[in-house]
């Protein structure tokens, strides 16, 4: 007979995956249930109260994802549901919105981004490239004062298509970024890549994102025009 | 215009300093000098701003608010299922 008190649970994976002894016994008891001693019922309400804070901002990443209402919809809730069944793997007092995000990325990765077929672009993402491009380029803004106050006026449904049109994994960076305010080591975490590659991706989406917002500005005929380039002017644009 | 030398020795490496002033990026000591720059420096205060415009824009831009009853039909969903912990 060994003289620790044996856990009456099998050692199936399941188990060794969660680490129950190590928890039971290392593990002082604090105001805290361990994650695996919780009912489901528990386990359900603290999902509701913790996790489903975080829907609305989930569905604003999902817009920017799917593209399109119903779609996103799915998505987060495919992602919630998926978060629900790993719940017990999430490691509380650990950044729980980051990690809704890293399931809402994948689940889109893997359920809408094979259905979309989208061409990905080669990849030009390590970091040499990308500094190589910028010293070449030179940091021509193009943007003047005035249009400091022009984009300030753009409707939402321009910046929304700017978004749209940079490239995904851009996109992306640039969201979790600027929007949601991630760390950049948070960010990395998300999308599965390295730190450098995320600011490389934010960099280039920055700046590819201004560019087209800037355009968008000038055909609106909002402050100067940088860049008319033979698009059209406001007249010409959808209101 | 403006000593940018202090942000970095080209275009570039200035405006990912810039980046990382605005996400908070960098440790205290650097932060302070950037701020420092940024205060005699015309030039790279005006690309700091519209940075900072840009992001208020997007971040304005994307706020969206999901369907009143979806947290209901996530709840929903969520109920019929059991997650298997631990009982191998």
């Amino acid at each position: 007979m060994p003289t620790l008190t044996a856990d009456p649970r099998p050692a199936s994976a399941a188990d060794r995956g969660v680490h129950w002894a190590v928890m039971t016994e290392i593990t002082p008891n604090t105001e805290t249930v361990p994650v695996g001693e919780e009912s489901e019922a528990e386990r359900r309400e603290r999902f509701e109260r913790d996790a489903l804070q975080y829907v609305d901002q989930l569905y604003s990443a999902a817009m920017r994802m799917a593209r399109n209402p119903s779609d996103a919809e799915d998505l987060v809730q495919e992602a919630y549901t998926k978060a629900y069944s790993a719940f017990h793997q999430y490691n509380p007092g650990t950044n729980l919105k980051a990690w809704l995000y890293r399931i809402l990325t994948n689940t889109y990765i893997n359920l809408y981004r094979k259905r979309q077929r989208e061409p990905q672009r080669s990849s030009t993402d390590s970091v040499e490239d990308w500094q190589m491009a910028q010293a070449a380029e030179h940091s021509s803004s193009g943007l003047r004062s005035a249009e400091a106050e022009a984009l300030d006026h753009l409707p939402d449904s321009d910046v929304k298509d700017a978004l749209q049109a940079i490239p995904e994994e851009f996109r992306l960076a640039v969201y979790f970024v600027d929007v949601e305010g991630f760390a950049y080591k948070e960010v990395a975490d998300i999308l599965g890549i390295p730190m450098g590659t995320v600011m490389s991706r934010l960099h280039r989406g920055r700046k590819q994102l201004r560019e087209l917002l800037a355009d968008y500005a000038a055909e609106r005929g909002l402050g100067a025009d940088k860049t008319t380039n033979g698009r059209q002017t406001a007249a010409g644009r959808e209101e | 215009m403006g000593d940018c030398q202090s942000l970095g020795d080209c275009d570039d490496r200035r405006i990912v300093r810039l980046y990382e002033y605005l996400d908070g990026a960098l440790t205290l000591e650097d932060l302070n000098e950037v701020k420092k720059h940024l205060e005699h420096c015309g030039e790279c205060a005006h690309e700091y701003d519209l940075e900072c415009i840009i992001r208020s824009v997007v971040r304005r831009s994307c706020r969206e608010m999901a369907p009143q009853d979806l947290k209901t039909r996530i709840m929903a969903r969520i109920n019929e299922i059991r997650v298997e912990v631990g009982h191998g």
